[in-house]
């Protein structure tokens, strides 16, 4: 084995490297590792609390390229954990993915980041999967997660799940064909409504640092092939009650009946589970989703809107805040609508309302 | 046999925010049904139907997943550390 370099000769080796020569001087990365960072592409999906603290992370380390793929837009109350954004981004009406992608332009230039404002579902993330080394877990529901998980079974690309709220915290790598996957260890998602959310409960700045630092680790030793020192484990922690564990999952693949990687039932990514409404994670809305090509005309849409509310959009989204009944029946909506014809129904938790509102409003 | 029961965050609703309790038990299975005679609700958030657990709440005993030691009947002893982790979706 050779010698350890010194910082000066790491930078000598290679100039452009030069940024990275303190990562670089931990051995097991080295100048090697650091050109493997470079040459990877990594998805990340989703882009909000975890996503952005992967996306910083990731980015000041040097990986080459990310693809950021976010449905969603920057309220003032995600600031708090949210490390990319900031209060100019929600004045901007930024959605999350270009918002980052500017961001990231500032820390790193170097570093290649296609922003795409989407909603991952079973229609386009194998499109968005192929030809990446790595799939980041940066979501806030269950759904897309175990879409990630068939997608990562379907193509052996790995992945890294990530989840919290208030101070506790989960993280497990997935090697598909290797380790156990995600429905080797949770088979189903909880029912709606059955556990808290980070609205309900709460969620601190630093639990979400803790799993997305976590996670990003785990993706600098895979990107890197320091493949001997990935987490084996289910990590496991609550802050608050400085709590920190490593599960033991190991025997899962083998022992648990898991539909998915066992028996290849790949029933999210195939579309029979998961439909084209998600209700958003403690935020008191809808997403509803289009199938793949639709295309809104914003201009046309906010002189429909006119009618009945005060549209405002921008090349990326439209908002228009939505008032029904009146008197004790007033209900307050807001609608945002994409470019994609995706939108996200706040002021409600109900699929058929949701579907009912776009209806009226947008027309489907 | 006294058994450290954790609860997680998820589910302290249902303990007025209590985060460990002991309980007692030989198994798995007698400790559980402590833990859900003593909070209300618990119950249902644990298991599918008496016997079985809802596939998104795994119990590890010391770390290890029942699952593959003895399920419900893993035999448990005083001083053993016993964790509920559900499925959480935020992020």
């Amino acid at each position: 084995m050779a010698l350890s370099q010194t910082a000066q000769e790491l930078e000598l080796a290679d100039p452009s490297l030069a940024r990275y020569n303190r990562q670089m001087l931990w051995e097991p990365i080295g100048i090697a590792g650091q050109k493997k960072l470079r040459a990877a592409h990594v998805l990340m999906v989703g882009c909000g609390a975890l996503g952005t603290v992967l996306a910083n992370t990731l980015a000041r380390a040097g990986v080459g390229t990310l693809t950021i793929v976010d449905r969603d837009f920057i309220e003032l109350n995600n600031l708090q954990r949210q490390v990319l954004f900031d209060e100019q981004d929600i004045a901007d009406q930024l959605p999350k993915a270009e918002a980052a992608k500017r961001k990231i332009a500032a820390i790193n230039s170097s570093v290649r980041v296609e922003a795409v404002v989407a909603d991952v579902n079973h229609t386009n993330i194998e499109q968005l999967a192929a030809g990446k080394h790595l799939l980041l877990d940066g979501t806030d529901n269950f759904e897309t997660r175990f879409l990630i998980n068939d997608t990562s079974i379907k193509t052996g690309i790995p992945w890294i799940y990530g989840a919290c709220i208030s101070a506790m915290g989960l993280g497990m790598v997935i090697r598909p064909g290797i380790t156990p996957c995600l429905r080797c260890i949770f088979e189903t998602a909880p029912p709606p409504g059955m556990n808290p959310t980070c609205d309900t409960a709460g969620v601190l700045g630093p639990t979400v640092n803790l799993v997305a630092s976590w996670q990003a680790m785990e993706a600098i030793k895979l990107l890197t092939e320091n493949i001997a020192t990935l987490s084996p484990f289910m990590f496991s922690f609550d802050m608050w009650d400085n709590r920190y564990q490593q599960l033991n999952v190991a025997k899962a693949r083998d022992i648990a009946d898991c539909p998915a990687c066992k028996h290849g039932n790949l029933e999210y990514l195939s579309g029979k589970f998961g439909g084209s409404t998600t209700t958003l994670c403690g935020r008191n809305a809808v997403q509803i989703s289009q199938p793949a090509g639709s295309r809104i005309d914003f201009e046309q849409v906010a002189k429909n809107l006119a009618a009945v509310g005060k549209p405002t959009f921008n090349k990326f989204m439209l908002k228009c805040p939505i008032r029904e009944g009146h008197g004790e029946n007033k209900k307050d909506f807001e609608i945002t609508l994409f470019s994609d014809g995706r939108a996200i129904i706040k002021g409600t938790n109900d699929a058929a309302t949701a579907k009912a509102i776009y209806a009226r409003y947008v027309g489907s | 046999m006294a058994i450290k029961v954790r609860i997680p965050t998820p589910l302290r609703s249902l303990t007025n925010g209590v985060d460990m309790l002991e309980a007692a038990g030989a198994d798995v299975q007698s400790v559980l049904t402590e833990v859900c005679a003593r909070f209300s609700g618990m119950e249902k958030r644990l298991f599918k139907e008496p016997g079985e657990l809802n596939r998104f709440v795994n119990i590890y005993v010391n770390d290890e997943d029942i699952r593959f030691l003895e399920n419900l009947k893993t035999p448990v002893k005083d001083g053993d550390d016993l964790s509920i982790v559900p499925a959480i979706a935020g992020g």
